[in-house]
């Protein structure tokens, strides 16, 4: 039995250590992509990254698909367009996010051919009505959390942008934007806010039950908080904190708004003002009060001999 | 004050000085796992070694919680038996040896600041607390209020909110952590400061006093620092130096 595992592992061992086979197809690109640096200027003036780091590739989760199967047609570019066949359904959902896909439109719409479900709820999310109603280019859209499509990981994976200890900074991006915050109407402050929150404090120092955005706002079907259908919704909110904090109610839910303490809510704001102003008093008093009586101490020690005196009169 | 006389004077029974030791305990255990959550940023993530110290976020704030309770019914504890003992007249009150402020104690400040300034000649003369020590032990009454409630509202919220009329829910959350955890840091600073420097620092003292172990001073310190109390103890029961006494 020994010599049989000690062969298995003989054998086995280098074909498990090796990397992950890469699909033919993209063999033939890497050759080229691989080895390229830099950036391509198109007709319509964006800019296309022409490296695969091919490592990276073969190790994200989409390490075993060809090119091709997303990179369906090259319009603009010297290659030849290897098959051409792009169903209707493809076109048309490419147009519907041009203005967010400056590069390959029909490879960005490609993601729904294998992950039609999530690509749906996306669409009637607050941020895919931005892009493919709204025809914004400044939203959120697959990659815009995800990463390069070469290189996502598995959100588990401590590298991916949506891992949980990376999906605050990944949000932050937009949402601590001012130029975003004013143009959609939004909170100036929500990130700033969650992390002085008992969550986001937690979440700081590592604490691994807390929630981050994605817990209470949802992912791919987020929604704005006002509309009935968003967790954090005054329908749903009771439902959403009940998930953690069993037996919540309308009272309990209304702790976290993500708005700065401003003086239109003047009980907190006035509050934290007076425990400052009381902090500090006290502060000063006990500070004098311990140099006095210290420099008073030595002041007697050198100066005045007679001090027993005075206690015992 | 002759040699041969025992020189101990009890100042602290056994329960006291347990009361102490259990609130001392819990007050540094709550202030060391507080500290990271008001003061999060340094320890970004699982980097922070103050936190890891704690065995992480979550056993810190179990750690804190529990240390939490404990100090409240210690609290509890130390009223009960302060009350049984003026109850049954084992402890009466008296001017001299109260903890409860008395008009003396505004006197008492006023002529130790003349004292520090060189404007008055002599130093206040004490009873059993010196005027600090009481503002320290009514400190913890005034954290025990603040902190404590505060934080059992915060540690239990899904029970705490039946107890908020709905017209409060928009402020009282956010004026429950501000106040938790600003008094907490008066607490630390205070502590730091006056209990620090007044009970280790201080030359006569460094670095620290047994009397908080023995519960005992010695006749000498007795009477250099409460004379007042000595003389009362005195003139009740002459011959008390020579012998030890439950207060």
């Amino acid at each position: 039995m020994k010599t049989f595992l000690s062969v298995l592992i003989l054998v086995l061992g280098p074909v498990l250590l090796l990397p992950p086979p890469v699909h033919a197809d993209t063999l033939t690109c890497l050759v080229c992509h691989s080895a390229m640096k830099g950036k391509l200027k198109t007709e319509k003036g964006s800019f296309i990254e022409v490296n695969v780091d091919e490592e990276r590739f073969s190790k994200s989760v989409h390490g075993m698909i060809g090119c091709t199967t997303c990179h369906k047609t090259f319009k603009e570019n010297p290659h030849e367009t290897p098959r051409g066949e792009v169903s209707q359904e493809l076109t048309d959902l490419a147009g519907r996010i041009s203005s967010k896909a400056e590069v390959d439109p029909i490879a960005y719409a490609a993601c729904s051919e294998c992950h039609g479900d999530i690509y749906k709820a996306v669409s009637e999310s607050v941020h895919g009505i931005n892009i493919m109603m709204k025809k914004q280019s400044d939203g959120a859209f697959c990659l815009d959390c995800h990463g390069s499509p070469h290189y996502i990981m598995p959100a588990k994976n401590r590298e991916s942008p949506v891992n949980r200890w990376n999906v605050v900074a990944t949000c932050s991006e937009c949402h601590e934007k001012e130029t975003i915050a004013k143009k959609y109407n939004l909170g100036t402050q929500i990130v700033e806010k969650y992390y002085d929150s008992f969550h986001g404090k937690k979440y700081k120092l590592g604490h691994p039950d807390v929630p981050t955005c994605v817990n209470c706002h949802g992912a791919h079907d987020i929604k704005k908080w006002d509309d009935p259908a968003s967790p954090v919704s005054w329908e749903r909110r009771i439902e959403t904190c009940g998930k953690c904090h069993p037996g919540a109610n309308k009272h309990f839910v209304a702790s976290i708004t993500h708005k700065p303490i401003g003086k239109d809510n003047p009980i907190p704001y006035y509050g934290e003002k007076m425990l400052i102003i009381l902090t500090i008093s006290v502060f000063i008093f006990i500070v004098s009060h311990v140099c006095l009586d210290a420099f008073t101490e030595i002041r007697d020690r050198v100066l005045r001999k007679n001090k027993e005196k005075s206690h015992d009169k | 004050m002759t040699n041969e006389k025992p020189t101990e004077y009890l100042r602290f029974n056994l329960v006291f000085r347990m009361q102490h030791i259990v609130l001392f305990i819990t007050f540094f255990l709550l202030a060391f796992t507080g500290w990271s959550l008001k003061y999060p940023e340094p320890t970004l993530q699982h980097a922070g070694w103050w936190i890891r110290l704690w065995g992480g976020a979550k056993s810190a704030g179990i750690i804190h919680k529990a240390a939490g309770v404990t100090m409240i019914f210690v609290f509890v504890w130390h009223v009960l038996y302060m009350l049984y003992l003026l109850g049954t007249g084992k402890t009466k009150f008296n001017t001299t040896t109260t903890i409860v402020p008395v008009p003396k104690d505004v006197q008492d400040a006023v002529q130790n600041f003349l004292y520090f300034f060189g404007l008055g000649k002599t130093k206040p003369r004490y009873g059993r607390f010196t005027y600090l020590q009481k503002f320290d032990y009514w400190a913890v009454f005034w954290g025990m209020g603040i902190i404590g409630l505060s934080g059992l509202a915060l540690a239990f919220p899904t029970k705490a909110q039946y107890l908020f009329p709905s017209w409060s829910v928009n402020w009282i959350w956010e004026l429950l952590t501000v106040l938790h955890s600003d008094e907490a840091l008066l607490a630390i600073v205070f502590i730091l400061f006056i209990h620090f420097y007044d009970e280790h620092l201080k030359w006569e003292k460094f670095p620290m006093s047994m009397l908080w172990i023995t519960g005992k001073m010695s006749m000498e310190e007795f009477k250099h620092e409460h004379p007042l109390e000595y003389e009362l103890e005195l003139k009740e029961n002459p011959g008390f130096a020579g012998k030890q006494k439950n207060s």
